[in-house]
């Protein structure tokens, strides 16, 4: 049946097919034993509590394969991908194609680390637990906010997170403010993280030459007491820093700020719990995590020490034992789902620690000198690019008048986003992506490219895209 | 008792080097001045080799799966095979961006596809989503799908109401919560769903019941399929949490069961490694009536190519940023690849044998408070310890020195000092055999030893309530409670 081998493939090699896995351990006489200390004949006997109108027959999902070919198999598939390194590449925004140091992996690799659980043991897990406490104390120095929790899913999910955060801080209102320049999915998971309570996601206007936040729609908004929070990103869904971001609590009063930043740019860029954020949270995947297709990734997140109690995920805190020595453990725990339940402040059990882990490792082998260079480096090679290509006839670059550090966003006068980049990748050149809701019914977007200075390109890749996306609009 | 962690005397990050210079970052042309950083992180500048010695002590200080038997319940804590991270970390995989043409990510995208298929069919419920994070993330997307589903169905006002046994994973109620509905937990009978109590408590507020079978305490609910007819009954769905998957891999699924839709954790039965806390991998698996409503995108296959389909117009829409931890999918497939149809009902067989095998032994020793016949896991009561001035954490702290990590403990609630027992099919006669002998040798070891273990590992018994009652939850908290001992330059915590 060709289903079937769609979902494996036919057995390679001379496999029988049949073979059960190295990995269960099959010692001759082992199994007997343990029957045999049961006093039973057969494993069957051990599932008599299955009713027999339950029971299935064959699941259907093909044979078992020996190790070399299912490493032949995978390379195959993974053959029919081509990876970033391939391309003159300047496809990035939240998930940014970086380079991470080995010794990043090394650590990360270190199965210690890696095969652990949850440490719900801490006297057996402290080296977990500290790499979290340094990991949260790095998140707060970066942010300039008190209190960072161990981790969550992603940048999306860490701003869904907030979202309810603030409607537990903010006891009152319905309605949570977001930039309408917000990338799609993440306006689509904030409505999510809000439909579950019934509130609302309001989109806040921005100015068209600049892209800046509408800040008298945001006064109006406020006007009307029904504002719970305002979330605000730092670069925005443009790839511009909108200075207006830090006149925003002074518009919200005791209305909590989440402000989602970039780490590596907060290595160059103010704290945002300097100009009045309450939250911070972000995509921490640039440290130290590749893209892998979009995952694993880092969320991160951050508040004040007042609210600490109200936020979600896991937290480690600093204590000591028995002895009186320094000694690190998870905190605050009735906080969460596995003691508060229905109560809880979220659903989060899994995290991303191990992501949180090469995080530090990242920031650390780098350091905080190395950081800010390489984010210059990154806006000095945006800003070649962005000039270069608002020469072309054609192409607004960049489409808006702001600051920016990587990422900027390109305006196409004519053709779609999608024909000019598939253009310029038959010339070996990831040009960006397209920064419209691809749903179907979707509101009809301007076109726009996010494109992103990434660090494996130099002058040689810069040029090449200048030169791509000028044929590809002569013929557009 | 010889085991000895290795109990490195490692400073802080931070007090590996003097603090670093506050002299701000360098000026990115066109950034206005107040969004400027006025001075650099305050982070240590180190050697490479300092932060990698730094890392490796920390790592030596931590029990994994790769150094102890790690007998948590519910957390199906098996090998994590090492061909996995071999392929996850190929550059056809750790290489590719999210937002690359479709054309350019076709293997990725097979991958999914396939991996899909085969976890519906494993399921029973063949519309699957990977989109999840982790298991909540799941839980908390097939609720928003169920009340998407009434919303269509206009019942979305009265059925506000999820149920769920009292031993469910604490993630099923606050999922419930979050998705916007109320809750309601069942006593159980026995350790399993009192149908009589589920027939009364069920109605036309019921949106959906949520259950794990086999359930929290190892048992099958074999009452099943009537528990589903009783659901469905009234209107409702019938959620299946899949954390104990394991114990039932062609055996049963969810799809004959009865569920309408699933979550699963790829990180516990297709053995993806945990990484001390995550990431994990969340499934959706659902039956024709939910199946519409799966976050967006799909992967789909049209002729030989495949493509993400965002041309669903019951779906919820997004529940994350990308597609989902394909890093991840990739190492359940290559698992599921070595395994095939008999693999994995050898999984759920041996998972099976092992514990009934433990349980028989380690039950010896603490009572067990229900049926004996388990499936992956079981519950033991340490309640007759207090007797002896001990619970079930020094029990539990005194196994750590033996070298071998604790199994759950004080979960499900409804058992007094409960331990929970899980060695999956990953480990040897031997393996349990000399968990056996551990377990009994901590019992038998005296309750002054009891209650001062651990003495082994790299620090003695945590204090955790002070942890909580004066928390310190960064640097920063250390630094001033150092300003406010005025002890300058104190860096231990407290």
């Amino acid at each position: 049946m060709r289903e079937r081998s769609a979902l494996s493939p036919p057995p390679l090699g001379e496999s029988p097919g049949s073979r059960l896995p190295r990995w269960i351990p099959d010692a001759p006489g082992e199994e007997a034993a343990l029957l045999s200390a049961l006093g039973i004949a057969s494993i069957d006997e051990l599932f008599a509590d299955v009713p027999k109108k339950a029971r299935i027959g064959k699941m259907g999902v093909g044979p078992s394969h020996e190790e070399p070919e299912v490493v032949r198999e995978v390379d195959r598939l993974l053959d029919r991908n081509k990876p970033l390194s391939k391309f003159a590449n300047f496809v990035g925004g939240r998930i940014a194609p970086r380079y991470s140091p080995a010794a990043v992996d090394a650590i990360v690799s270190r199965s210690e680390f890696y095969t652990a659980y949850t440490p719900y043991q801490p006297e057996a897990s402290q080296g977990m637990l500290r790499a979290l406490f340094e990991f949260q104390s790095l998140w707060v120095e970066l942010t300039g906010l008190d209190v960072a929790n161990a981790s969550l899913y992603d940048g999306a999910t860490a701003a869904g997170e907030a979202l309810l955060f603030c409607h537990r801080v903010r006891d009152g209102g319905r309605r949570f403010l977001v930039p309408a320049s917000l990338p799609w999915e993440e306006k689509s998971v904030l409505r999510n993280y809000a439909s579950g309570p019934g509130l609302a996601l309001d989109e806040i206007p921005y100015h068209e030459g600049t892209g800046r936040l509408d800040l008298d729609w945001v006064r109006a908004a406020v006007a009307t007491g029904d504002v719970f929070g305002v979330l605000a990103d730092v670069p925005n869904g443009f790839g511009h820093v909108d200075e207006g971001v830090a006149d925003l609590k002074e518009i919200l009063g005791a209305i909590p700020l989440v402000v989602a930043a970039d780490p590596l740019a907060l290595s160059v860029l103010e704290p945002p719990g300097n100009y009045g954020a309450d939250v911070v949270v972000g995509e921490g995947q640039g440290f130290g995590i590749p893209p892998s297709y979009g995952g694993p990734l880092l969320g991160l997140f951050a508040c004040r020490s007042e609210h600490v109690r109200l936020a979600p995920g896991r937290i480690v805190g600093a204590t000591r034992d028995a002895d009186g020595r320094p000694a690190y453990t998870l905190t605050l725990q009735t906080r969460e789902q596995h003691i508060r339940r229905s109560r809880a402040t979220s659903n989060i059990c899994t995290n991303q620690s191990l992501m949180a882990l090469a995080f530090t490792v990242y920031a650390s082998v780098v350091g905080p000198r190395g950081l800010a260079t390489l984010q210059t480096s990154l806006a000095e090679k945006a800003r070649t690019l962005a000039s270069g290509l608002g020469g072309i006839e054609g192409i607004r670059a960049p489409r808006f008048d702001a600051p920016y550090l990587g990422d900027f966003t390109i305006e196409l006068a004519r053709g779609t986003p999608r024909e000019f980049l598939d253009r310029l990748r038959r010339r070996k050149v990831l040009g960006g992506h397209p920064l419209a809701d691809p749903r179907p019914g979707a509101e009809p977007a301007p076109a726009r490219v996010l494109v992103s200075a990434t660090e494996g390109i130099g002058d040689k890749e810069i040029q090449k895209y200048i030169r791509s996306a000028r044929a590809a609009m002569e013929v557009a | 008792m010889s085991f000895r962690q290795a109990r490195w005397d490692e400073p802080a990050i931070w007090d590996l080097a003097p603090p670093n210079s506050t002299d701000p970052p360098p000026v990115i042309p066109g950034i206005p001045e107040r969004m400027r950083r006025k001075t650099a992180v305050r982070w240590p500048e180190l050697s490479e080799l300092e932060v990698v010695r730094h890392f490796t002590r920390l790592s030596q200080m931590n029990f994994g799966i790769d150094t102890s038997p790690y007998p948590l319940g519910s957390c199906t804590m098996k090998y994590n095979p090492k061909v996995s991270e071999l392929l996850a970390r190929r550059p056809g995989a750790a290489d590719l961006h999210p937002e690359q043409p479709e054309e350019t990510a076709q293997g990725a995208l097979e991958i999914l596809w396939r991996l899909e298929r085969l976890l519906g069919r494993v399921t029973g419920l063949p519309e699957v989503s990977l989109q999840a994070a982790a298991g909540a993330h799941g839980e908390w997307a097939a609720l928003l799908m169920v009340r998407a589903y009434f919303r269509d169905r206009g019942e979305l006002d009265r059925r506000t109401e999820v149920l769920l046994p009292d031993t469910a994973h604490g993630t099923n109620p606050a999922s419930a919560m979050m998705a916007g509905f109320t809750t309601r937990e069942l006593p159980s009978k026995e350790g399993c769903v009192d149908l009589t109590a589920l027939r009364a408590a069920v109605g036309d507020r019921t949106a959906c019941f949520m259950l794990t079978n086999p359930n929290t305490a190892g048992l099958f609910e074999s009452d099943i399929l009537e528990i589903a007819e009783t659901v469905h009954g009234v209107g409702g769905t019938l959620y299946y949490d899949g954390a104990n998957l394991n114990a039932i891999l062609g055996v049963t699924h969810p799809g004959r069961m009865g569920f309408d839709v699933a979550h699963l954790n790829l990180h516990k039965t297709f053995a993806t490694p945990h990484g001390g806390g995550g990431p994990g991998a969340g499934v959706l698996a659902a039956g024709e009536k939910l199946g519409p409503y799966l976050p967006v995108p799909r992967v789909v296959k049209q002729g030989r190519k495949f493509r993400l389909d965002y041309d669903r117009p019951k779906s919820i829409g997004k529940i994350k940023t990308a597609y989902g931890n394909f890093g991840l999918d990739l190492r359940a497939y290559a698992f599921a690849l070595t395994h095939g149809e008999e693999g994995l009902r050898h999984v759920a067989r041996r998972a099976v044998l092992n514990s009934n095998y433990l349980g028989l032994r380690m039950g010896r020793s603490l009572p067990r408070p229900f049926r004996t016949l388990v499936k992956h896991e079981f519950l033991l009561s340490g309640a007759p310890l207090k007797a002896r001035g001990v619970r079930t954490l020094d029990l539990a702290k005194r196994l750590l020195d033996e070298g071998v990590h604790a199994p759950t403990v004080y979960f499900p609630s409804l058992v007094e000092e409960a331990l929970m027992v899980e060695l999956p099919e990953t480990e040897s006669k031997r393996v349990l055999d000399e968990y056996v002998a551990a377990f009994e040798r901590s019992l038998a070891d005296s309750p002054e030893n009891l209650r001062a273990a651990p003495r082994s590992l790299a620090v003695g018994r945590i204090d955790e309530v002070r942890a909580a009652r004066e928390p310190l939850l960064s640097w920063k908290d250390l630094r001033a409670a150092a300003g406010k001992a005025e002890t300058p330059g104190a860096v231990a915590p407290g």
